[in-house]
C-alpha cells in the first residue's frame, strides 16, 4: 500500500474502498453512479433503482414546466399518490398558432406513461404543421396502438388537443381530459365517461369505435384557455381560479391547489392566452 | 433462438402496502423449457442408487427392493455414471465391486449391476448417514456432473442425531437426494431431514409392490435434468430484511437457512438441478416504513448458474405505499394460496408431533383446524386422511383424537403434507 491512497466507503454496503477503485470489492458496486434522491448513496442503477435503499428514482417527468414567448404555459406533476407521472403534455407555437396537447395514461393499462408520451408528441407535431384535428388524432391513435404486444397488453391514454389561432379555436378530444375557458370557468368539452366515472373512450390497441369530438369556436372575450387532466379538474368544485399573474404563475397556483386537495392523481395544466390577452 | 434451456421468472404480488405496511410477499414462478444445450451435453449425469438391506428388509421387502433397484438401473440412460450401494450399519458397494467409484452405464455394465443386485440379502442395522457419505464421496469425484442419489429405506435410523445431522450439513447442496420410505416402520422426520438438506423429495411407498414404479419414475426424472445447479440470488435494500425464501411448489422446502452470502445485501439460495419443469418460490421481505406514493425495489431476484455467474432470468419485487385501502388490501391469489398451504403443513406437523408426545389438547386443536382448512382449500385427500386421525362431532363441533389410527395412514398424512396443490387460473 502506498501512502497516498485514501480510503472511502462504498455507497451501497459501506465497505472501505480505495480512492482509485472502480468497483467495491465487497459488493461489486461500480463507483461514481448517480446519487439517490432518498438516501443519498451514489448507487442508482441503470433501471433507476437505488442499489442501497431500493427507491425508484424520480424522473424529469415528475415535474416539468414549459413557457412560450407569448406567455402560454404548461405544468405537469406526478402528484402525491402515484409512483410516476403518466400524464404527458406538449405546448408549442407555429407562427401565430399555439398548439397544446394533454394526454392522461389510463391507469389500468400497462406502460401508460409511454402511451401518453407518444400520443402528445405525434399529435402536437402533426397539428403544428397544419394537420386537421382528425388527422392528428388518427396518427396519435396509430402510434399508441403500435406500443401494444396484444389487446391484452395495450398501453392506453385519454386525449385533448387545442389549436389556438388569433380568431379561431379548435378542440379535439376523446376520454375525460378537458378544456375550460377562463376567467368564467366554462367547460368546453364533454367527457366520454359513464356515471361511475369510468371512461368510455381512449387511444390504444384495445379501443373500439372511438370517435374524436371536435369543437370549433371564436373567442369573444379576452381570457385564457385551460387544458387539463382530471388530476386538476377533480378538485375544481367551488374553486376560484386565480385572477392575477402570468399564465405560468397561475398554472403553478392551480397545481398547488390540486396538491393541497390531496394530489391523488398526476396533474397537468396548460394555459393559453386568448383574444386581447395575446401579446 | 438457440437450444439453450430457456428460463422464465414471473413474479406475482400486490405491491401496494398500507402506510404502516412492512411485509412484502411475492410468489416467483420459475419455468424451464429444459432444452438441451451444447454446454449441458458435456455435463454428465451421475446417479447413486442406495438400497436399504438391513435385517428388517428380509422376506418380501428385499425381493421388492432388488426388483426396484434393477428397474432403476434399467432406466439409466447409456453414458450416465452410476453405482449401487447396499445400506446396513455400514455402506457397501454392490456395483461396481471393489473400491468406491462410478462407472458408465452401458448394456454390459447395467446387466452386471442387475446380477449383483439379484444377490442382495437382508441383514444388519441402519445408518443412513453412512450411506450418504459413501454416495457423496463417489459423486464428488465428478464436480461438473448433475449429481443425484436415490435412497430407499424401511426402518429407523440407528445413528445418533448429532452424527446424522452433521453428515447432512456436510453434504447439503452438493448433490440431490430423493428418498422413499417403505412399510410402516420408518420415520418421516428422518427422511424429511434428508429432503430438506439435500433439496430432494421424500415419499411413502404404501404398497411395496409399487416400489419399482417409484424407482423408475424418480430415476427418469433425475435423468431429465439438463442444468446441474441454479441458485436464486436475492438482493434486498440495506434497510430491509429478507424474512424467508421457500420453495412452495411442487413441494414445500424452506431455503431460508441455506443462504450463502454473495455480498452484504445479496444472498444465494440453492435450488438444485433443473429439467423441463416449473417451480414456485415464496419470498417475504420486511421493509422500513415508507411515504405515500413512494415506490421501492424491495427485492431483486436473479436465477444464476453458480459455476459461471450467468443470470438466466430475473425480476423485481416491488413495494409502493398507498392510503387507498382498496389497493393495499387486495390479496394476490397465489400468495394467499401458498400461505394457506404452508399453514396446513404446519398444523399437520405440529399436530402429529404433539400427538406423539401425548399433548392431546394441542394435537386435537391443530389437527381439527387442519382438517377444516384442508376441506376449505379443496385438499380432499388430506382432509380424508385427517378424518382418520381426528373426528369432529357434527352436532357439538367438539373434536377428539381417534384411538386406533392405522400407522400407514399417519405416515401418509405426515409425508403428504409437504406436497402442495397448484392454483388453477380460475382460482384468482
Ligand atoms: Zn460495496
Ligand atoms: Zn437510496
Amino acid at each position: 500500500m502506498t501512502g497516498n491512497e485514501k480510503v472511502a466507503s462504498c455507497p451501497v454496503c459501506e465497505a472501505p474502498v480505495l480512492a482509485g477503485d472502480i468497483y467495491c470489492e465487497a459488493c461489486g458496486h461500480p463507483m461514481g453512479a448517480p446519487t439517490c434522491a432518498s438516501c443519498g448513496a451514489g448507487a442508482v442503477d441503470a433501471e433507476g433503482y437505488c442499489e442501497r435503499c431500493g427507491l425508484r428514482q424520480p424522473t424529469g417527468r415528475d415535474h416539468a414546466e414549459t413557457v412560450l414567448d407569448n406567455g402560454a404555459a404548461a405544468v405537469t406533476d406526478r402528484g402525491l399518490r402515484r409512483s410516476r407521472n403518466e400524464d404527458a403534455m406538449a405546448l408549442m407555437a407555429s407562427g401565430d398558432t399555439i398548439v397544446a396537447v394533454v394526454c392522461d395514461g389510463v391507469g389500468s393499462s400497462p406502460r401508460a406513461d409511454e402511451a401518453s408520451a407518444v400520443a402528445v408528441e405525434t399529435a402536437a407535431t402533426a397539428l403544428a404543421r397544419g394537420a386537421s384535428q382528425q388527422e392528428a388524432f388518427d396518427l396519435a391513435g396509430r402510434a399508441v396502438a403500435k406500443l401494444a404486444t396484444s389487446v391484452y397488453d395495450a398501453p392506453a391514454c385519454t386525449y385533448v388537443a387545442a389549436v389556438v389561432e388569433p380568431d379561431r379555436i379548435t378542440l379535439g378530444w376523446a376520454g375525460d381530459t378537458r378544456a375550460y375557458s377562463l376567467p368564467d370557468g366554462g367547460l368546453l368539452t364533454e367527457d366520454d365517461a359513464i356515471e361511475t366515472g369510468e371512461i368510455t373512450a381512449w387511444l390504444g390497441a384495445d379501443a373500439e369505435g372511438v370517435t374524436l369530438h371536435v369543437r370549433t369556436f371564436t373567442p369573444h372575450a379576452p381570457g385564457l384557455l385551460l387544458v387539463c387532466s382530471d388530476g386538476l379538474w377533480r378538485y375544481l368544485d367551488g374553486y376560484a381560479f386565480p385572477s392575477a399573474g402570468t399564465p405560468l404563475e397561475m398554472a403553478r397556483e392551480m397545481l398547488r391547489h390540486a396538491l393541497d386537495s390531496g394530489g391523488q392523481d398526476n396533474v397537468t395544466i396548460a394555459l393559453i392566452p386568448l383574444g386581447e390577452a395575446r401579446e | 433462438m438457440s437450444d439453450q434451456p430457456a428460463f422464465t421468472l414471473n413474479i406475482d404480488q400486490n405491491k401496494y402496502l398500507p402506510l404502516d405496511g412492512r411485509e412484502v410477499h411475492a410468489i416467483l414462478t420459475v419455468g424451464s423449457t429444459g432444452g438441451v444445450t451444447t454446454q449441458v451435453v458435456s455435463s454428465e449425469a451421475a446417479e447413486v442408487i442406495i438400497v436399504d438391506t438391513s435385517g428388517s428388509m428380509s422376506g418380501g421387502k428385499i425381493r421388492e427392493a432388488r426388483q426396484a433397484a434393477a428397474t432403476a438401473v434399467r432406466t439409466l440412460r447409456d453414458g450416465v455414471l452410476f453405482a449401487v450401494i447396499a445400506g446396513t450399519e455400514k455402506a457397501g458397494m454392490v456395483y461396481p465391486g471393489g473400491s468406491p467409484r462410478l462407472v458408465k452405464a452401458t448394456a454390459a455394465t447395467k446387466a452386471e449391476a442387475e446380477r449383483a443386485i439379484g444377490r442382495l440379502l437382508a441383514h444388519g442395522g441402519t445408518a443412513i448417514g453412512e450411506w450418504l457419505n459413501l454416495a457423496g464421496h463417489m459423486l464428488a469425484a465428478h464436480p461438473s456432473a448433475i449429481k443425484h442419489a436415490l435412497l430407499m429405506t424401511d426402518g429407523q435410523n440407528n445413528e445418533s442425531d448429532d452424527v446424522f445431522s452433521s453428515v447432512l450439513a456436510g453434504w447439503s447442496g452438493r448433490f440431490v437426494v430423493d428418498s422413499l420410505g417403505v412399510g410402516d416402520d420408518w420415520v418421516p422426520a428422518e427422511l424429511r431431514k434428508v429432503a430438506d438438506a439435500m433439496l430432494g423429495t421424500f415419499d411413502f411407498v404404501r404398497n411395496q409392490t409399487d416400489l419399482s414404479e417409484y424407482f423408475r419414475r424418480l430415476t427418469q426424472t433425475s435423468m431429465s435434468k439438463t442444468v446441474a445447479e441454479l441458485s436464486l440470488r436475492v438482493w434486498v435494500p440495506q434497510t430491509a430484511r429478507l424474512k424467508f425464501v421457500k420453495q412452495v411448489s411442487p413441494t414445500l422446502l424452506d431455503l431460508t437457512g441455506k443462504r450463502a452470502d454473495v455480498n452484504p445485501l445479496t444472498g444465494d439460495y440453492p435450488t438444485g438441478s433443473w429439467g423441463a419443469e416449473e417451480r414456485e418460490y415464496h419470498v417475504c421481505v420486511e421493509v422500513p416504513p415508507g411515504q405515500i406514493g413512494q415506490e421501492i425495489r424491495a427485492g431483486w431476484v436473479k436465477l444464476v448458474r453458480p459455476d459461471t455467474g450467468d443470470v438466466v432470468a430475473s425480476g423485481n419485487v416491488l413495494a409502493q405505499w398507498t392510503d387507498d385501502l382498496a389497493q393495499s388490501t387486495r390479496i394476490n391469489g397465489k400468495v394467499a394460496h401458498y400461505t394457506g398451504q404452508a399453514e396446513l403443513h404446519e398444523l399437520i406437523q405440529d399436530g402429529l408431533s404433539a400427538r406423539a408426545v401425548g399433548d392431546v389438547d394441542t394435537a386435537t386443536a391443530r389437527l381439527a383446524r387442519a382438517r377444516e382448512l384442508a376441506a376449505e382449500t379443496g385438499r380432499e385427500d388430506t382432509a380424508r386422511l385427517l378424518e382418520k386421525v381426528v373426528e369432529v362431532d357434527p352436532a357439538t363441533g367438539t373434536a377428539r383424537l381417534r384411538r386406533n389410527v392405522d400407522k400407514a395412514d399417519e405416515i401418509e398424512l405426515d409425508t403428504g403434507s409437504v406436497r402442495t396443490s397448484r392454483l388453477r387460473k380460475e382460482g384468482f
